[in-house]
């Protein structure tokens, strides 16, 4: 007998049972949906986070600095340590960029455009149309560290930083929600009442996809000194750009021991991270919680492989007449496994794909009310969740199939 | 002419026990010689619980002898594994059956296809070589029925068409005419004459000595011996 035929009985008989056969999939075809939903959701969510954060700029470094020393009113006074970790990163070839990383609190103005009345406004495909931006503070390599390109203008310089200058350049979402279609170089602001001109807009960093859903790009970035003028915190977090992940670690440990030196422990602290470090715990986190869910929904498939066995049980028992007859007609044991494993692998087959498709509407429904983002399978995940239905199938089948093939043909004729 | 003899079937001294050894033992053959050549048409006629059953599952290769010997065509079967013994009965011999043992999901067409699947035979092939023989039976109208659908004579001729339909040389019929009224169960019986003419062994097991008696050769069972084995004139042949 060969395959096609065995393929041809097999469908006969799942079609010729269709209620049955449906309620023998569903456990199959629940178990494949869980699976594929929570594996292509968290594959995607931890994919789309790392677009997204690698456009930002990887190989980074964390550096916190602290000081702990305060006038009567309570205000920091302590040192303003950036200069000199400016001036020890210039000196290694490893790293290729450093700046300050810090939050503005301050009202943007330019004509009728005000940040304090801006919302979040979004148009019917999810593009931001309307949003406050974020004001950072920078080093004239704030660009370098985030992997920006100037677009139009010109960058923040040394010198912006050192005298003061009431100048800043915007990311090309605030550019657009400000400006419009205006070119924003030479304009002035209002920065709490205080004039900025804008000097440059940075590229997007993003790919359309993204950037449709993402304010990534929606900033605007001051020299850091610029807090004098417009007060609040002096940044106490700086990002130190290494040229490649290779690298990251002996610059960690240079800035590490340099800022030991340099930080007196009875009036500061310092701390670095390498971005790295943050990466694989994410990997980790992500990779631990899919384990978790993936390892419900792996049960879940189990019943649903027990079941199908149970219902194969069942087929050989009802069929143990036919079984005979094809004994008695020139079936090998041979033939009989092949039909009933087919018959068992087509049926969670079967009940594989419709799980597929079930979890792949999953997946883009968890992506859209999740994480705000679009998630389909990716093919691995698709073609692992088929192969493993029908591997269930095998594995589930052998035991009823063997039943079958050892009945003897003179006792199976017998059977009712 | 077959390879060891002039036999086509040869029993020696078959022994076919349930139990062996308990006190409950059952001898459904005991003790069995019997041959059978090529173009016979052998009536086995017993009471029930004679052995008959017993005595087709052995010819039939769907059972292997306790002791003795069985020689089909000149090979020894209790030498043969499950696969050989598969083959012969898919080959060597179309078995008929009281209950005609047909697979009710199947229709008729299937039904009669199956034998010439397992042999492998091209699925083109197949289809004629079935069609063929239900022509035969006078069923080539009703291929696509389902076996639900019919008469119980038709059944049977759908059986016997599934029978025939590899051309074995050898038809086992285990009572086929005991589920048919006379009328049909005489049709049944003319069919298997025909094919005995056409030059097929056929090998009929009845309790009906009426129909025994339109057998050219019969052998009589009784508590698993032969007890009688003669040979008879025939208006038919």
């Amino acid at each position: 007998m060969n395959i096609s035929q065995a393929f041809k009985m097999a469908w006969k008989s799942i079609w010729g049972k269709k209620g049955r056969s449906i309620l023998t999939m569903l456990g199959i075809i629940i178990g494949i949906a869980a699976v594929m939903t929570i594996v292509s959701a968290m594959n995607g969510y931890t994919e789309k986070t790392m677009e997204q954060y690698n456009a930002m700029g990887s190989n980074k470094l964390q550096v916190y600095i602290y000081s702990y020393v305060y006038d009567e009113e309570g205000n920091n006074i302590g040192k303003d340590y950036f200069p000199d970790l400016y001036n020890y990163c210039k000196t290694l070839d490893s790293i290729s960029g450093v700046t300050p990383q810090g939050w503005l609190s301050a009202t943007v103005v330019y004509g009728t455009k005000n940040s304090a009345n801006m919302s979040w406004e979004t148009d019917e495909q999810g593009n931001v149309t309307s949003a406050p931006p974020d004001l950072y503070l920078g080093s004239d390599q704030y660009a370098v560290c985030n992997n920006l390109t100037i677009a139009k203008g010109r960058d923040l310089t040394v010198l912006d930083c050192e005298r003061y200058n009431q100048v800043c350049v915007m990311g090309s979402q605030a550019a657009k929600t400000f400006f419009g279609t205006v070119d924003p170089v030479g304009k002035t602001m209002q920065v709490n009442g205080q004039n900025f001109d804008v000097v440059g807009v940075y590229a997007s960093r993003l790919s359309e996809d993204l950037a449709s859903m993402s304010t990534a790009d929606n900033f605007i970035v001051f020299p850091y000194t610029a807090t004098r003028l417009l007060g609040g915190e002096r940044p106490t977090q700086f990002i130190v750009k290494v040229r490649s992940a290779g690298q990251l670690a002996e610059a960690a440990s240079r800035v590490r021991g340099f800022l030991k030196g340099l930080v007196n422990p009875s009036i500061g602290d310092s701390q670095v991270y390498s971005n790295d470090e943050w990466q694989q715990q994410m990997n980790e986190q992500m990779a631990m919680i899919s384990l978790v869910l993936g390892g419900i929904a792996a049960i879940s498939l189990l019943v649903g492989g027990i079941g199908i066995m149970n219902i194969m049980l069942v087929t050989v028992t009802e069929r143990t007449r036919e079984i005979g007859i094809r004994r008695a007609i020139g079936a090998q044991r041979r033939s009989i496994v092949t039909q009933f494993l087919i018959e068992a692998a087509m049926l969670c087959g079967i009940g594989g794909i419709i799980g597929i498709l079930i979890g792949t509407g999953g997946s883009y429904l968890t992506g859209q009310l999740l994480f705000h983002m679009t998630i389909y399978p990716a093919l691995w995940i698709t073609a692992c969740a088929f192969a493993l239905s029908v591997l269930l199938g095998i594995g589930f089948g052998i035991y009823p199939a063997a039943k079958a093939a050892k009945l003897q043909p003179v006792e199976a004729l017998r059977a009712e | 002419m077959t390879a060891m003899g002039k036999h086509l079937i040869e029993l020696r001294d078959v022994y076919k026990i349930y139990g062996e050894g308990l006190e409950s033992e059952v001898r459904a053959l005991d003790g069995v010689s019997l041959t059978i050549d090529a173009g016979e048409f052998v009536a086995v006629v017993g009471q029930s619980g004679s052995g008959k059953s017993t005595m087709m599952n052995v010819l039939g290769c769907l059972d292997i002898p306790t002791r003795g010997d069985y020689i089909l065509d000149g090979t020894d079967v209790r030498e043969l594994t499950d696969r050989e013994l598969s083959q012969i009965r898919n080959r060597e011999i179309g078995f008929i059956f009281q209950q005609y043992n047909l697979i009710p999901s199947l229709s008729v067409l299937e039904n009669v296809e199956l034998p010439l699947i397992y042999q492998g035979v091209r699925a083109d092939d197949r289809h004629d070589l079935a069609v063929k023989a239900l022509e035969r039976v006078g069923l080539a109208d009703r291929i696509k029925h389902k076996p639900a659908q019919m008469s119980g004579g038709q059944q049977q001729r759908v059986a016997i068409a599934r029978a025939i339909a590899a051309s074995p040389p050898i038809i086992m019929a285990d009572e086929p005419t005991g589920a048919l009224d006379s009328h049909t169960g005489h049709e049944v019986l003319t069919f298997l004459q025909q094919l005995n003419r056409e030059g097929s062994t056929i090998i009929l097991i009845t309790h009906d000595n009426g129909i025994a008696a339109t057998a050219r050769r019969v052998v009589r069972l009784q508590d698993g011996k032969i007890v009688e084995d003669y040979r008879q004139e025939v208006d038919w042949f």
